[in-house]
């Protein structure tokens, strides 16, 4: 017979291993991706096709692709737009999500809806008409023409007036109580416990606006103002297939947003739970 | 630590939005141009530009700044912003644009065409252009751009599956059929062989309805005025066509499945038709794996024409009321056709020359002497009947993908040609009756 | 802040509405003035260069209720909504559930599942097509299977699924993982105690204490499957034969493709309206189901 404690450690050592096994699986395309930026044309047109590069000392493709494209300069403005479009977003996303759990107010349920419904509506259709408005309001070729589009997270609003629900009604009322303002309510309490959302809302905002493609190569005209999208389109044709260096370009850009990732997820992890996602 | 992350993280990328900011060159002429040329053939455009900027350029005082605008469907998206929006400051002087442009930019109201440009500047001659490509830009009779990046359907095959099955490349479809009944089951790798495999769209369509003499749409290919209907259902052309392609299918010559230059560099696939422009990467992929074999594009019948029609793209103006910027673009233009350049992005890349000059020039003497592929595209285009041209229509895409979507559901679900013919000329001609009457 | 007296009160009663100022102010600039616009595309003629020429009346709907591609649209988009949203629950729901207890091992497998998280579509998407490539890549030969996944009018919605599912799961487990977390130990431990096992406490406990998180998960990925595009035009194109157009692509390939203005802002009129009546009935099931503390 084997001890209670046998048997959930044994529980527990399968449990890692299963996890371990799931979780490379999912990351398999990501590896797969980053080995097959340094493979040549030859290793990838050569069958049977391989997982494992002939040499990762073969960085050519890497070369090629930074000959081809200017991608620190991309890659600052991509920075540059998709810092400036999360922080906004974030910051309008927080305020409304306050108001909407903490106040009673009329049209309350309508207003919630106006702005969820913006999830709904397919960006595609909004492109032409918010490029007169930008270049009307003269900010063609500015970083701020384009973040300027992403300044409205519904799902973001939606998620911290969840989070913020949590927050147990009797304790603000008290904080209001103590003569504590509503706003300082905001910025003493309430935020501080809500960081592990925030945190994993900024990464998440954060790796969309840095996908952005169409909108920002809209908006700009200049070389110097492109982003990091941009340059990848600069490395693949469309009439062929030139895996190799497509994704040696996607290895490099996904370079930043893995770093951000890895550094906050740390931070995301830690105290998730305080701020969690509980009715 | 990691709660100092963030804040100093954001006040990093402050300082970096505050420190940049674009700033432009101011020269005596400065001039912008749109392309939309990637990899192999964009590091080529900046370093033609850069030539230019280096010699003609300094003599007359003209900056080139290229840019590239994404792909040609993108940058017509962004063309049709600015038009739309009426910013027309924010117009290049030059642009690359490729077929989804052509309207677009006729209809802008700031073209400058490549007519007004010759009328400009008698000394140039435009005999040295291939006329072929140059039909290719014309639009209700007026010349709007100057073709740069020419293509042209062909077929390539595999020299060395088909010298082991003993057989000769094909000129026709049933020579397809016969080729594929003599191939082996199994390539030595133990992928099953295909003879021959694509899914027909506008401009393949195009080129075999030409072969029979038939245009696609009315106003010969929308080439001269806005196409409002099909012209290949009441001669036959079209039933003929598919008539054809089916029997190819039900032999088992024929796979109906698009994209397949990789199963064709793999050895699975022996024979390809794609454009010319593929070249020098299919060379280079192939590597010595097996010969390379390029041939005219296939007939329809024995009794069809070889050819196919001209796609790529071209240069196009626009005017930016100031005549010295016009005079600077009409410069860059010439440059980029001239014999040297194009003889040079030839090489490079597979395209076909659209100056005849570049046939002089060493550099593509020695390629065309080292690999005979080239020439292939070079000679089918010489002997292409002049009346094949490609197609314009509004509806574009939705067209595309009609075409494909119903040849392959005849295939698929094994409907009869009629069917399908009738089933063609409800759907495209109903896009182009739908265009028509919000574009009167 | 606090102003005495009546003016005060008036401070305190409109400032909700100050709150939720920036984000209406952006969202009407730059999502609903344009969206009216487009409303007004669809009753309209409009000429390819955008502009509108004519009414139409209900002609435009009419037209794009015809067409035998918007009828495969709907199709494609609701099995993709349909499979994608309870799948990656699921999933998503289940790898929390394994990595919910802290072990030795946690930080490790946490960050694999949390992930594809940090990966751009586009760049995901291409890293998809040369997996799923039939002869470069490396899923079919590992898996002794052959065929092309874009390539085939059977798999490739599934190969659009795979890359869409994918995408979802860093930030979901994440979601989900908090929830678990969050959910008191006592509860568990009581429950333990009566003697119910951890498929019981699973039903009992968690699921209920968890459900805003299911509703949260499941409504965003209903949305993202609505409005999917990205990946059907980097990878398939909404080929073969069609196989894989949903109705965004269809928008954005009939409107910007075909110079078809109103036929799209019709598409994206009825893309809206489903994916609000969806949203409308998980709220409504919210409040008959979904359980706050």
């Amino acid at each position: 017979m084997m001890g209670v404690r046998q048997r959930s450690k044994l529980v527990g050592v399968l449990v890692q291993v299963a996890a371990l096994g799931l979780g490379l699986v999912i990351i398999f395309p990501i590896v797969y991706g980053i080995f097959g930026a340094f493979k040549s044309a030859a290793e990838f047109s050569a069958f049977p096709p391989t997982f494992w590069p002939g040499s990762f000392a073969y960085t050519q493709n890497f070369r090629d692709a930074l000959a081809r494209v200017p991608f620190l300069r991309y890659g600052l403005n991509s920075l540059i737009v998709a810092t400036l479009g999360t922080t906004v977003r974030l910051l309008f996303a927080v305020l409304a999500a306050f108001a909407f759990a903490f106040y009673n107010f009329r049209f309350k349920k309508a207003l919630f809806l106006v702005i969820l419904a913006t999830m709904m509506l397919p960006g595609d259709t909004l492109l032409v008409t918010n490029y007169l408005t930008v270049s009307r309001l003269g900010l063609l070729d500015t970083y701020l023409g384009m973040a300027i589009t992403s300044f409205v997270g519904a799902t973001q609003m939606f998620m911290l007036r969840q989070s913020f629900l949590t927050f147990p009604r009797d304790l603000r009322d008290a904080g209001f109580i103590d003569g504590c303002g509503d706003l300082r309510f905001l910025a003493t309490i309430l935020l501080p416990i809500t960081k592990p959302v925030l945190v994993t809302l900024f990464v998440q905002s954060f790796i969309t606006m840095w996908n952005a493609y169409l909108w920002p190569l809209l908006v700009t005209n200049t070389n110097q103002m492109r982003t990091i999208q941009v340059g990848i389109t600069m490395i693949t044709s469309f009439e062929d297939t030139n895996y190799h260096l497509v994704l040696a370009g996607v290895t490099l850009s996904l370079l930043p947003s893995f770093l951000l990732f890895l550094i906050l997820r740390h931070n995301l992890h830690r105290n998730m739970t305080a701020g969690a996602l509980v009715g | 630590m990691t709660k100092r992350i963030l804040p100093v993280f954001l006040a990093f990328v402050m300082l970096l939005a505050l420190g940049m900011s674009a700033q432009a060159s101011s020269q005596p002429t400065a001039i912008v141009f749109w392309h939309s040329m990637s990899d192999e053939a964009g590091v080529l455009v900046e370093k033609f530009v850069k030539d230019f900027n280096d010699t003609i350029g300094k003599e007359k005082q003209i900056t080139v700044e290229a840019v590239f605008q994404g792909q040609y469907s993108d940058a017509t998206t962004k063309l049709n912003s600015v038009l739309t929006a009426e910013t027309y400051d924010q117009l290049p002087d030059v642009m690359n644009l490729d077929a989804t442009g052509k309207v677009a930019y006729f209809n802008s109201g700031r073209a400058y065409t490549l007519d007004d440009a010759l009328k400009a500047d008698a000394a140039y001659d435009i005999g040295q252009i291939q006329p072929i490509t140059l039909n290719n830009w014309e639009f209700s009779g007026t010349k709007l751009g100057m073709p740069f990046a020419a293509s042209t359907s062909i077929m390539f095959y595999n020299k060395t599956m088909l010298d082991a099955a003993g057989v000769k490349a094909p000129e026709t479809f049933q020579d397809i059929i016969d080729i594929s009944a003599k191939l082996p089951e199994k390539t030595a790798d133990g992928l099953e062989v295909i003879a021959y495999s694509v899914v027909p769209n506008t401009p393949t369509l195009a080129n075999w309805l030409g072969q029979l003499g038939s245009d696609m749409v009315n106003n010969k290919n929308g080439s001269e005025a806005m196409a409002t209907e099909l012209a290949c259902i009441e001669n036959g052309a079209l039933a003929a066509f598919l008539t054809q392609w089916k029997a190819m299918y039900d032999a088992g010559a024929l796979r109906n499945v698009a994209g397949t230059t990789d199963q064709f560099v793999a050895g699975q696939l022996a024979i390809l038709t794609t454009s010319s422009s593929n070249i020098t990467s299919l060379l280079e992929k192939i590597g010595g794996a097996f010969e390379l074999g390029t041939g005219y594009y296939p007939k329809v019948t024995p009794e069809a024409h070889f050819g196919a029609t001209v796609s790529g793209s071209c240069l196009v103006m626009f005017d930016k009321q100031d005549d010295a910027r016009k005079a600077a673009a009409w410069e860059l233009v010439k440059y980029l056709a001239s014999p040297q350049v194009q003889a040079e992005f030839a090489a490079a890349t597979g395209y076909v020359p659209v100056n005849a000059g570049a046939q002089d020039v060493p550099a593509y003497q020695e390629l065309v002497e080292k690999h005979p592929q080239y020439e292939v595209p070079m000679s089918q285009l010489a002997i292409t009947p002049a009346e094949m041209k490609s197609v314009t229509v509004g509806p574009a895409k939705d067209f595309y993908y009609a075409i494909q979507d119903n040849i392959a559901m005849m295939l698929d679900e094994g409907l009869s040609v009629e069917e399908t013919v009738e089933t063609m000329a409800e759907e495209l001609g109903g896009l182009l009756r739908q265009y028509e009457q919000a574009n009167k | 802040m606090n102003l005495p007296g009546p003016r005060g009160s008036l401070m305190k009663k409109a400032r909700p509405y100050l709150f939720i100022l920036p984000i209406l102010l952006f969202a009407i600039g730059f999502i609903y003035y344009p969206f009216i616009k487009t409303f007004l595309y669809s009753f309209s003629t409009v000429n390819a260069k955008g502009v509108i020429t004519g009414f139409a009346g209900l002609e435009n709907f009419k037209y794009l209720f015809s067409r035998r591609d918007f009828k495969t649209a709907i199709e494609n988009t609701l099995r993709i909504t349909a499979i994608n949203v309870p799948v990656t629950v699921v999933l998503t729901m289940g790898l929390a559930l394994l990595a919910n207890k802290r072990r030795s091992l946690s930080p490790v497998y946490e960050t694999l599942f949390t992930l594809p998280m940090a990966i751009a579509m586009s760049a995901a998407a291409m890293i998809f097509k040369v997996l799923l490539n039939p002869t470069v890549g490396y899923l079919n030969h590992a898996l002794g299977l052959d065929f092309g996944w874009y390539q085939s009018r059977e798999y490739a919605i599934y190969g659009i699924l795979m890359l869409t599912v994918w995408m979802g799961i860093g930030f979901d487990f994440l979601l989900f993982l908090s929830a678990f977390r969050a959910v008191p130990d006592q509860l568990m431990e009581a429950g333990t105690i009566d003697g119910a096992g951890a498929i019981a406490r699973f039903f009992k406990i968690q699921l209920p204490l968890i459900s805003p998180t299911i509703l949260f998960v499941a409504l965003t990925n209903m949305v993202l499957a609505m409005m999917v595009s990205g990946p059907v035009i980097i990878l398939t194109q909404g080929g073969p034969a069609r196989s894989t157009t949903t109705l965004i692509f269809m928008m954005y390939n009939s409107g910007y493709g075909s110079a078809n203005f109103s036929l799209s802002a019709c598409i994206s009129l009825v893309a809206f309206a489903l994916t609000f009546a969806f949203t409308l009935m998980a709220f409504y099931l919210e409040k008959k189901r979904v359980h706050y503390q």
